[in-house]
């Protein structure tokens, strides 16, 4: 019984570094589900967005830019990554899946040259977390309010954003391409901009992650979208996707219940190592379910996707 | 007023496969023009609509909207002046949204979209009055997802969307070919008011020779990528299913059994 109890002491010690951790990479698991719920776009730029927001966070913060500023400045290099990815689909009809791997591969020597060297060290220099009053700097307590802070700002934005007329019509795009075409609905600029969009928030996170951390890696992004993905699972199984505030609500809250399972599965003994292995069987098995419930029946029909 | 003047399109040019879809094909459809098109499979009749909506970009030729020559603008250019109701229910309607969102969609074709917010109370209201004219119940169910309806209420759907704002032309690809004779009677029946209310220039295609017999003030018939046959005024009020199959000459045995 002690062994249990060391376990649930340990885990419960880690709970508010994870809560603080699992908000900030909040922002990808929004990046990887905007395009693939909204525009039916399966992104896999986020990979190569995650560490750029991180490389060009750290870059501005090591230049003497102010936290605020540098994570703006990650979110336009993100966007200009997504965009890209959505490009390079659109113009020379590439498949999405090898649009994003070719963008994550070539981000991959982008960010090397950026930073000039493997990892950039900011340790020290102000950070976005410095600014929030009575807390005292460092302290978890201060990145779970900030990141926290600015999830739930961006959540409402977006849920405003798209029950407007323009955000209606990003998501027609991704139900019916020719439909919403045919009410005259830009493909491209629906499609860049949300792709765009997405890859804002993963870099976004990268960012977080860098002034949370201290320090930027090249591969940093490595099994975050394998992290991202298994979380949005989880987060549309608890919420829903049947409305736009559920859907929007499912990469928060499933970041939050994924990483929390992690850090319980790490303080039951689970070695690291095997951590990609469960996480994938675990999506295989969220995205197998459907197919497995009706098995008797005929065969569901299969994930329409963008190609 | 739709104007389609020597209109061109060949695929698989130079290939031994070289179809010719539209061959130097003219027409003139006058404002409040009500035209049923006919013609039998591979007469060039989805390449017409396909090249009057944008999807398919002519080789060579002219095509004018009231006026406007919209030859070189892409589809979703053209949605303000021309609406479409495709032959399949899932194609006219984005399936994963709802019967409000769809409507709001179809309002706002064409314009320019703003950040203001979509789907508001006067919005509502007033989609709700249009689709109880219907008599289907959809009036009901606008916050349900367009997916869970049948096809013909999705048909429906599809039908006063593109009729919601009074395009300058509509076109309807067999919209009722999918249905089942109730209702694609309920369907044409609703398309007839549309078109007579609003004054609307139409092509319709359709290959149930009843339907041209019935309905439109003029009929055209295709074959091979040209109009083979144009009946109008008088001679439109007169005519038979006899008379129609007639023309189709040697492939008369499917539309035979299609009417």
């Amino acid at each position: 019984m002690e062994t249990v109890s060391t376990i649930i002491s340990n885990f419960i010690a880690l709970v508010p570094v994870t809560l603080a951790q699992s908000l900030i990479l909040s922002f990808i698991v929004l990046g990887i589900m905007l395009p693939f719920r909204t525009l039916n776009f399966p992104d896999l730029t986020s990979e190569g967005a995650f560490p750029l927001g991180g490389c060009v966070c750290a870059l501005s913060l090591a230049g003497g830019a102010p936290g605020w500023l540098a994570i703006l400045v990650a979110m336009a290099a993100g966007f200009l990554a997504g965009s890209c990815t959505a490009f390079v689909h659109l113009r020379f009809r590439i498949h999405t899946l090898l649009a994003g791997i070719l963008m994550m591969t070539m981000l991959y020597s982008i960010n090397l040259r950026l930073m000039g060297k493997s990892n950039l060290s900011v340790y020290g220099t102000p950070t976005i977390f410095d600014g929030v009053p009575f807390l005292e700097p460092g302290f978890p307590v201060s990145k779970i309010v900030v990141a926290g802070l600015l999830g739930l700002a961006v959540y409402c934005l977006l849920n405003l954003y798209f029950r407007t007329e323009r955000g209606t019509a990003m998501r027609a795009v991704g139900s019916n391409p020719d439909m919403a075409e045919a009410q005259g609905i830009s493909i491209w600029a629906a499609t860049i901009g949300g792709v765009g969009l997405a890859g804002a928030f993963s870099a976004t996170s990268g960012a977080l992650m860098v002034q949370s951390q201290g320090f930027a890696d090249v591969n940093m992004g490595i099994g975050t979208l394998i992290n991202g993905l298994a979380a949005l699972m989880i987060g549309e199984a608890i919420v829903g996707k049947q409305t736009i505030r559920r859907q929007l609500a499912a990469p928060f809250v499933g970041a939050i219940v994924y990483y929390q399972l992690v850090s319980l599965c790490l303080a039951a003994g689970m070695p690291p190592t095997d951590l990609k292995l469960a996480t994938g069987l675990f999506v295989l098995a969220m995205l197998a379910l459907p197919t497995l419930k009706r098995s008797r029946g005929p065969m569901p029909a299969r994930e329409a996707i963008r190609e | 007023m739709l104007e389609i003047r020597s209109a061109r399109k060949v695929f698989y040019k130079g290939q031994p496969d070289e179809k010719i879809a539209l061959n130097d094909l003219s027409l003139t459809l006058p404002s409040g023009n009500f035209a049923i098109v006919i013609g039998s499979n591979g007469a060039g009749k989805s390449s017409m609509l396909n090249a009057i909506s944008g999807a398919l970009m002519l080789d060579s030729g002219k095509i004018l909207i009231n006026g406007n020559d919209v030859t070189a603008l892409p589809v979703h250019k053209r949605a303000s002046r021309v609406a479409r109701v495709f032959q399949d229910p899932m194609k006219g309607t984005a399936a994963s949204m709802t019967v409000a969102e769809n409507m709001l969609l179809a309002e706002l074709r064409g314009k320019k979209l703003g950040l203001s917010r979509g789907l508001n109370a006067k919005r509502v209201a007033s989609y709700r009055d249009r689709l109880a004219a219907l008599n289907l119940g959809l009036e009901n169910r606008l916050d349900t997802r367009v997916e869970l309806l049948s096809g013909g209420q999705r048909q429906s759907l599809s039908l006063i969307m593109a009729t919601c704002d009074q395009p300058d032309l509509l076109l309807l690809d067999e919209h009722t070919a999918a249905l089942d004779p109730r209702t694609a009677d309920i369907v044409m029946q609703a398309t007839v008011r549309a078109v007579e209310a609003f004054n609307l220039t139409t092509l319709m295609v359709t290959h149930n020779m009843q339907h041209a017999v019935d309905f439109g003030h003029s009929v055209v018939m295709l074959d091979a990528g040209a109009i083979r046959l144009e009946i109008t005024g008088a001679e439109k009020a007169e005519v038979t299913i006899p008379k129609l199959i007639g023309h189709f000459g040697m492939k008369t045995d499917r539309m035979l059994l299609a009417s």
